[in-house]
């Protein structure tokens, strides 16, 4: 690159850089055509977490060349984050997939084969399994990663092809338990608000997230507002461990595992017991229920319900640094701003009260008004970039439909089946397995052909050790699509190729209901192609197999699409103009032509294109910001909570009880053991763990140990730790410092190599109504193996 | 031989003790200040490798709040990696079977 080239760069990325805060740098921009950094730009979001940040990939001569992020996002303001900054090694990643493989029994090496061989296989096979043993022995298990686009029409083939429910996805793992949380507590799922909440908040409740690590760009806007207004904005990080996020809070709050069940429900208690609820909110727009028959119950039953939990006996069972001093303020902190703002993440989801422990935050916001006013929102933090557009919203879950419909009710399956020219009848009236359910089924020989789409099971699952020896039977056909080689794909009789991001065309919706397009730049690498094609590649011939036409219906309006735009359009088309309308999440304005002229994009409800231009629906429910709040008004009031959970359009604050966590520690088991994510790795280490960066860093799981647990123990630091849990045993090195509280033992997740794969030790034990797992807190021993070893950091291979 | 613009963030008072310890980084240039302790800088550097490790350097800053990535511009090594002179260097396991010792 020539000097001049060079400087000119250079002046690029200060001058990038400069307007992101309103700097002048003294020197102009020369035009010079030759000097150009990229020959165009395209805008679209980034691959990795739910923040939505959006960014724009350089592209020169057909490669990626340089990234930038889009200043007037209104998710990111233009920030980005490294693991965002550094996904474009993973496009040229000499490791990826680039031609189908196929073996007829696992124990055998891969052999390369065509598209239409492979093809003809995934159909046959799928086929097979339906005459054999029924429709119910196949299923899809996909991902909060997959495009929107993806995950419809894999789940429409699914159901009104293939005639089952059998349809999940890693959110399952993840987020399943904020759905029933949002569903029981608000009527409808994802937050009423967004992000614009964080600036205007004057008390911030952060509580089982460490978002410093999992959503940096997110936390530089908390961090940023508080620092901006120090003395009057408050933070309260309640963790039992101290982490990244937590030196940024006036308060952390340090209580043992599963104990914030009954924290919360002090809050509650000192907020009843202060008279510092909102008596005239909780008349025009809540009512009080309790137990499984969600039985109406009054402020006094609710009052006496919270008994057992006043500070002064909670602050005793949670332990930790909890002091009953300390709940006061902070319910005072929580009640009395004048805008406060929750958010939270996998410490609470990933839980067997999973559902309460959601319920517990949001009562909060409803006792004391704090929800749809400026500032005042419960605000879920998702983990990955497309759980609540493709999972949540686009019918990706067992029991759910498109359109935020389910399953049970025959009216919406009914419209489901006419929206897509089908029979009545052909999705069956039962929601299918969910994902430790489907893979218990593969166990028990139920499921015989499964497609695994963008996730790794074999390395996420909890307790992961029986579902992996499942996975890896003969008696069970299982396709992987993907881009890398994963634990997964080691157990796989076929493995197609997918185009990445930014090698395809898709849209993506984000945590704050916020709809995104990232088209196509460069091309995917060898024969890969997008999931789409495949999907619908698959779908005809499985018709032709099982000489069904009504399969073939289900892709017909897609035929003869181009696959790299044209194709994710139509689908795009058909969910949003036909499974959206009327819907709560309405999303007729935001089509692919409003979606590419915004420098983000589209918030639901948005029904109309001027409207979707805003930018879309601020606050839910509010009459003003929300055009589902007139048109769905029942009354003069400004708030209308129509969500399509609660016939009687309120918010109900639910009474919980505290209930441990599955696993307590007992005598053989000591220790509490938890586990998480560092800022370095994303999820299993698929793509993280290929990119040298991020690798050096973090190349392996540590175990951080609290200083006084170290020195019992004799462990300094880098020792070899054996962690042993009552599902097998794991060796890790030790890091000792004041993270995890006294008593508990906190693991890093990402790492795939056998030694030191955490999940194999985790919980599967599940919440009953989300069926999400408790991969958060489990009983544990440990013990001082060595010293420290030199250790290697593991990615698998293809044909190990 | 990427090259990336960021903003690094300290506190007002902080700004011009951390520009000096900045400035004395191999490949890092400071382009502007201002009174709400923003700091533009471009970093350049002979790997991506090696501007991880100084972002990571700088992250690592008693006085630095945090810093944001604007920009990056990777277009050598991108050539590089295309010619297979540039093999983003990642060990593998050859036998997962085997248990590991000196892992």
């Amino acid at each position: 690159m020539s000097l001049t080239r060079r400087d000119f760069i250079k002046r690029s990325a200060a001058m990038t850089a400069a307007s992101y805060v309103g700097i002048n740098l003294p020197f102009a921009q020369r035009n010079a055509a030759q000097a150009a950094d990229a020959d165009h730009w395209v805008r679209g979001t980034c691959r990795l977490c739910g923040v939505g940040c959006r960014l724009e990939l350089g592209v020169r001569n057909g490669r990626p060349v340089a990234l930038r992020g889009v200043p007037k996002a209104r998710t990111n303001y233009g920030y980005l984050c490294m693991k965002g900054m550094l996904f474009y090694k993973i496009m040229q990643h000499p490791e990826r997939l680039k031609v189908p493989l196929y073996r007829a029994r696992k124990d055998q090496p891969f052999k390369e084969i065509s598209w239409d061989e492979a093809l003809d296989i995934a159909a046959k096979e799928f086929a097979n399994a339906v005459r054999k043993y029924g429709n119910d022995s196949t299923a899809y298990y996909g991902s909060g990663q997959c495009l929107t686009e993806e995950t419809y029409l894999f789940q429409k083939v699914m159901r009104g092809g293939l005639k089952t429910n059998n349809v999940d996805g890693n959110p399952r793992l993840c987020m399943a338990s904020a759905v029933g949380g949002y569903l029981t507590s608000l009527g409808a799922d994802e937050p009423i608000g967004g992000y614009a909440n964080i600036e205007r908040s004057y008390c911030m409740f952060i509580i089982g997230s460490n978002m410093a690590e999992a959503h940096p760009v997110f936390f530089r806007r908390v961090m940023r507002h508080k620092l901006d207004n120090p003395d009057t904005v408050k933070i309260i990080n309640a963790d039992p461990r101290i982490s990244e996020t937590s030196r940024i809070a006036d308060m952390h709050m340090q209580f043992r595992p599963g104990t914030d069940l009954a924290l919360m429900n002090a809050m509650a208690y000192v907020i009843i017991d202060e008279n510092l609820y909102d008596q005239k909110f909780i008349d025009d727009y809540a009512v009080f229920r309790v137990g499984k028959d969600a039985k109406q119950v009054d402020l006094a039953s609710y009052k006496a319900d919270l008994d057992k939990y006043s500070p002064e006996k909670a602050a005793k069972l949670c332990g930790g640094n909890i002091t009953a001093e300390d709940i006061r303020t902070a319910a005072r902190w929580f009640a009395t701003s004048q805008g406060t703002l929750s958010m939270w993440c996998m410490g609470i989801n990933q839980r067997k009260q999973g559902v309460w422990a959601n319920n517990l935050i949001h009562n909060l916001h409803i006792l004391t008004g704090q929800l749809c006013k400026p500032g005042a929102d419960s605000l879920s933090l998702t983990g990955q970039p497309n759980a609540c557009g493709g999972v949540r919203e686009g019918g990706g879950l067992c029991h759910i439909l498109p359109g935020h419909r389910v399953v049970a009710n025959e009216e919406q399956r009914n419209q489901c089946e006419d929206a897509w020219g089908i029979p009545h009848g052909r999705i069956p009236p039962k929601p299918g397995y969910h994902t430790m359910a489907m893979f218990e089924a593969v166990n028990a020989k139920k499921v015989r052909a499964i497609w695994i789409n963008c996730t790794s099971p074999a390395q996420s699952l909890p307790n992961v050790t029986p579902y992996r020896n499942g996975m890896q039977s003969d008696d069970v056909f299982l396709v992987c699509s993907d881009i890398f080689p994963t634990k997964t794909t080691e157990c796989a009789n076929l493995i197609l190729p997918t185009a990445f991001h930014f090698e395809k065309t898709g849209v993506y919706g984000c945590t704050e209901r916020r709809s995104q397009i990232t088209p196509k730049a460069v091309d995917a690498p060898g024969e890969a192609m997008p999931e789409v094609w495949i999907v619908r590649e698959w779908a005809l011939r499985l018709a032709k197999e099982l000489n069904d036409p009504v399969i073939k219906q289900c892709v017909a309006p897609f035929m003869d699409k181009e696959p790299d735009y044209e194709l994710p359009k139509a689908i795009w088309d058909e969910y949003t103009q036909k499974l959206t309308k009327g819907r709560d999440n309405d999303l007729r304005g935001a089509t692919y032509e409003v979606l590419e002229s915004m420098d983000d994009g589209v918030q639901w409800p948005a029904p109309t294109k001027e409207f979707a231009l805003t930018g879309g629906t601020v606050m839910k429910f509010v009459r003003g910001s929300d055009p589902m709040a007139e048109t769905e008004a029942k009354d003069d009031k400004p708030y209308q909570f129509y969500g399509p959970a609660h016939a009687d359009r309120k918010l109900w604050i639910w009474s919980r009880p505290y209930v441990g966590a599955g696993e307590e520690p007992d005598a053989d088991y000591p220790l509490y053991l938890s586990t998480g994510r560092i800022v370095d790795h994303w999820h299993t280490t698929t793509m993280t763990g290929r990119i040298p960066e991020l690798l050096r860093a973090n190349p392996y799981s540590y175990v951080e140990i609290n200083p006084k647990d170290a020195a019992r123990m004799g462990v300094r630091p880098n020792d070899m730790i054996e962690i042993e849990t009552r599902r097998g045993k794991v060796e890790m090195p030790a890091k000792v410092m004041e993270g995890p509280m006294e008593g508990m033992l906190f693991a890093y997740w990402h790492d795939m190599h056998e030694d030191r794969m955490i999940n194999k030790v985790v919980n599967d034990a599940y919440d009953p109504g989300s069926k999400e797992p408790e991969f958060k807190i489990c009983a544990c021993r440990a013990r001082r193996i060595s010293g420290p070893k030199a250790l290697k950091p593991y990615i698998t291979q293809l044909n190990e | 031989m990427p090259i990336g613009g960021f903003i690094i963030n300290t506190l007002p008072q902080d700004c011009a003790a951390t520009v000096t310890v900045l400035e004395q980084m191999a490949g890092v240039e400071i382009h502007a200040t201002d009174p709400s302790g923003n700091i533009i800088a471009v970093i350049e550097s002979h790997t991506s490798d090696s501007m991880e490790e100084s972002v990571k350097e700088i992250e690592g800053l008693e006085q630095v709040l945090s810093v944001g990535a604007a920009y990056l511009h990777v277009e050598d090594e991108v050539e590089k990696i295309e010619r297979g002179e540039l093999v983003p260097p990642h060990p593998f396991k050859k036998n997962k079977n085997k248990r590991a010792e000196w892992a």
